[in-house]
């Protein structure tokens, strides 16, 4: 069934089934295209764990309905360089950076946010910025070196 | 399905990469789901089920209430809780549970279902529970779940040594573990064979306590584990486990379960609550001499852990001073909340917050140092401590040591002037604590490690420990790369898979690496007899490269002789007796933590400005992996001191399931940590090494307590020390005399 809504998704555009427009992003990204890298910790935008970029942006995917965002470009883990993911997992090992990994691909995306200049990056300090991702492990300390090196 | 290769653990680096796969990553997209219907009582008796209307509901296929469970406990110490519950007794208790082949039909047929409830007279409190004529279960008229007394010592002779007695009473709040993994699971049914897929920290305790029940289906279980989004001693058993297991059986398909953050938080466990009385007696010149402990322990509505729990937070801290009388006096309280579990620490994490602010208003009281009075009553190495823990390996003084140079340096170095708004104060708390305890299961505190050669090449490190992101995979892999001389890219490590691996008993108890690393050291060493057999065989001359050997092995077909089990066990432990004395562990681990703190006296808003941690876990293996989980550790504290709570409203709902009312710290929150470890070398451990798990997190609440009195006189003694209590009690004159002596 084709709506004409469509959703670009790691560079590959997808009709948006009918049926998934008043569902979340979060669900399509990871039951119909299986980019099981975006994780759901809360549900309610609160952990972070689901932060994909929208144009750029990071958001979450869980507080995004499909149709909300049709004609939109989403970038998930799996869509981020390459290069970049390996040294993001290079500095993770040099610095601790991640215990139990399931807050890894939320803070990934806003890493990579933030070392591509993030729009509000400079306005407030890291920790602000981050303050929306939840790390229960809690290695945040260890996650600012690994951001701060990356940018 | 049997054809299915074993799911190897994820190592650091897949983590890293986003390529760790957790039980709901693994559900096929047209998998049945499942979800259990909770009480929104807090105490009610089930009149009646209609589930007519649900099962008419297109895409629903079964519905289970508690008739599908009969005689069907969870709980290891106490079996009390039931899979699906005919009277709810806590809000979100399970009722009955729905499976449909789709989220939708699921949404709707739990929308049809029909529950009648009888409302009965709820208890919350631990008062309310103790003078309630309502019992919260038949077989337990009081609602007192257990006792536990312990006396040691002369109590007689003590009086005469003792100069000051020191006493208040603390309270501890439960907090929910928050793992940012909700409870996930799948089951795989293959005919009479069940598979479940699903992160627990201990999938061999649960499959040896599921497969009794599944074998009265006429089923046999197999644990598989996929990667663990945290567990912090929540992850268990758990009613979704067997709900999902039962549905599977009956509808011959797979069945998945995933927890809303929401469900969660209502039904995923807690830390347990605890009132905890206690006095620290010492002569003048600041000899500790005696502590007494009355605690009370709010099980919630099923036991799960809450006996041990109970047992260790009445006397575990004891071993760290040389006490020489001590009484104990404990009860485990069921209450209508939320069931209580293990949680980092163990119950010491609660209990420490009470023993170390009695020291330290001690040293206070005597005009004593709070280093030097803790030094001068520590135990030693060679010593017995009071409940009978055999002291090996002990930093503890190197960590006072240390934590008192890191204080007295930073308070010289940032003399700011005290404003008459903010106030400045330190905190310094210290703990003991054990590595595995051989009074958890009866039967032993052990583990195995097996390496068996692949016919592709490489060798694959079987453990039924598991990997919480403490650093299982790395340990393992480490170790048999060394000892075997082979690459790192040759071994797979396969964890808490039952159908391939040995048993284990769990990650808990700050028990694994030190486990593990033992049993791989042990597996090493007969396989390289093995191998060195197998070269005399084959008539191979010089000792040949593990590589070569595995080749000829290969081409004979003679692999499984290169296929071994390694053992460990500590030596000179024991169970200790009903009173909790007897050495549980093969050594122990201490530390010292110490703290600054600014107080907002206008808001009561604690910040914590700067943190340290000494730790004596032994020789340190793996530097950034032991680093980290005591800076973890020390956050997760952070928010156990000043934030976290489950609120539970006197209606017995919980009002905040979820990371926005729950406040557990986030990257603003983080103070830094700066982490000292003591050149010890534990000559029982591998390769002098000890442990880190639990430790970081024990004296945190104390040692920001401690900072808070330094800074403005007064003390909170409930958790979580929030701006409004400590604004309270800054704000109150009767609370500036702190805690009351003779």
């Amino acid at each position: 069934m084709s709506t004409g809504k469509y959703l670009r998704v790691n560079g590959t555009e997808y009709q948006i089934p009918g049926q998934w427009l008043g569902r979340r992003l979060l669900d399509y990204l990871r039951h119909e295209l299986r980019l099981v890298s975006v994780k759901e910790g809360c549900g309610e935008g609160d952990c972070g764990a689901c932060t994909v970029f929208v144009d750029a942006e990071p958001m979450c995917a869980c507080l995004l309905l499909c149709g909300v965002v049709a004609g939109r470009n989403i970038i998930t883990v799996e869509g981020l360089p390459q290069d970049f993911r390996q040294r993001f997992a290079q500095l993770c090992e040099k610095h601790g950076g991640l215990q139990c990994g399931y807050c890894t691909p939320g803070f990934t995306m806003m890493s990579a946010w933030l070392s591509g200049g993030g729009t509000e990056t400079g306005k407030d300090p890291l920790d602000k910025l981050l303050a929306g991702n939840i790390c229960r492990c809690s290695v945040y300390q260890q996650l600012k070196k690994v951001v701060a090196e990356l940018t | 399905m049997n054809s299915r290769p074993p799911l190897s653990t994820a190592s650091f680096r897949e983590r890293a990469l986003a390529g760790a796969r957790y039980a709901a990553d693994i559900i096929p997209p047209d998998t049945v789901l499942a979800e259990i219907v909770r009480s929104p009582h807090t105490h009610a008796r089930v009149k009646r089920i209609d589930s007519r209307a649900t099962l008419a509901v297109p895409g629903v296929l079964a519905v289970l209430t508690a008739e599908d469970f009969e005689g069907i406990r969870l709980g290891h110490l106490c079996a009390d809780e039931p899979i699906l519950s005919s009277v709810a007794r806590y809000f979100g208790d399970g009722i009955a549970a729905v499976a449909a082949k789709d989220r939708q039909s699921l949404m709707r047929g739990i929308e049809a279902l029909r529950i009648d409830y009888e409302l009965l007279p709820h208890a919350i409190t631990i008062d309310d529970a103790l003078a309630s004529p309502v019992a919260i279960h038949d077989f337990c008229a009081d609602n007192i779940a257990e006792k536990f007394q312990a006396v040691r010592g002369d109590w007689q002779a003590i009086n005469s040594r003792v100069a000051l007695w020191v006493e208040n009473t603390f309270e501890t709040a439960a907090i929910p573990h928050a793992y940012l993994e909700p409870r996930a699971c799948l089951v795989r049914v293959d005919g009479k064979r069940l598979e479940l897929v699903c992160g627990s920290h201990a999938p061999s305790m649960m499959a040896d306590f599921y497969r009794p029940i599944v074998a009265g289906w006429g089923s046999q279980l197999e644990v598989v584990t996929p990667a663990i989004g945290g567990s912090f001693g929540a992850k268990w058993e758990h009613p979704s486990q067997l709900v999902c297991l039962l549905f599977a059986q009956r509808l011959q398909r797979d069945v998945a379960m995933v927890l809303s953050r929401r469900d969660d938080m209502i039904a995923g466990r807690t830390r347990a609550a605890m009132r905890i009385r206690m006095r620290i007696g010492a002569t003048a010149e600041g000899e500790l001499v005696a502590k007494e402990t009355t605690l009370w322990c709010d099980n919630g509505a099923y036991s799960l852990h809450g006996p041990a729990v109970m047992k260790a937070a009445a006397i575990r801290g004891d071993n760290l001073y040389r006490f020489s009388a001590i009484k104990a006096d404990a009860q485990l309280v069921y209450t209508n909340n939320m069931p209580s579990e293990c949680f980092r620490g163990f119950g010491i994490t609660q209990s420490t917050f009470a023993l170390e602010q009695l020291i330290d208003e001690l040293a206070r009281r005597l005009k004593l140092d709070p280093a030097k009075l803790r030094l001068s009553n520590t135990v030693r190495e060679g010593d017995t401590a009071v409940h009978g823990w055999k002291i090996g390996s002990c930093g503890i003084a190197d960590c006072l040591d240390g934590i008192s140079n890191r204080i007295d340096r930073h308070r010289r170095d940032n003399a700011l002037p005290r404003s008459e708004r903010y106030r400045t104060g330190y905190g310094l708390a210290a703990f003991i604590h054990c590595i595995g305890n051989r009074g958890y299961d009866k039967r032993f505190d052990r583990a195995f490690v097996t390496l068996r050669t692949l016919p592709e090449g490489g060798i694959r490190i079987s453990s039924g420990e598991v990997e919480l992101g403490c650093g299982t995979v790395e340990v393992l892999i480490k170790t048999v790369a060394r000892e075997l001389a082979t690459n790192r890219d040759q071994l797979e490590v396969v964890l808490g898979d039952t159908a391939t691996g040995p048993h284990g008993m769990g990650s808990y108890a700050s028990r694994t690496s030190f486990f593990v690393a033992m049993a791989a050291l042990d597996a090493c060493r007969r396989f390289k007899r093995a191998a060195e057999q197998m070269r005399v065989e084959f008539g191979m001359t010089k000792p040949a490269e593990i590589g070569e050997l595995v080749a000829r092995a290969r081409q004979q077909q003679r692999l499984g002789d290169l296929e071994v089990t390694g053992d460990y066990q500590p030596s000179g432990v024991v169970v200790p007796d009903e009173t909790g004395y007897g050495n549980i562990s093969a050594a122990y681990t201490f530390g010292a933590h110490g703290c600054c703190v600014q107080v907002d006296t206008y808001t009561g808003k604690v910040t914590v400005t700067q943190y340290w941690a000494a730790h004596d876990a032994g020789t340190i293996v793996n530097l950034n992996e032991t680093q980290g989980q005591v800076i973890g550790g020390v956050i997760q504290g952070l928010g156990f001191a000043l934030t976290e709570c489950a609120s539970v409203a006197e209606s017995g709902q919980l009002l905040n399931p979820g990371y926005l009312d729950d406040r557990v710290p986030t990257f603003p929150d983080a103070p830094p940590v700066e982490v000292l470890f003591t050149d010890t070398y534990e000559k029982k451990g591998p390769a002098g090494a000890k442990t880190i798990g639990e430790p970081p997190i024990i004296p945190v609440p104390a040692c920001i307590a401690n900072a808070i009195r330094d800074a403005v006189g007064v003390r909170v003694y409930q958790l979580p020390m929030t701006s409004e209590r400590l604004w309270r009690a800054i704000n109150d004159d009767d609370a500036r005399s702190g805690p009351k002596g003779n």
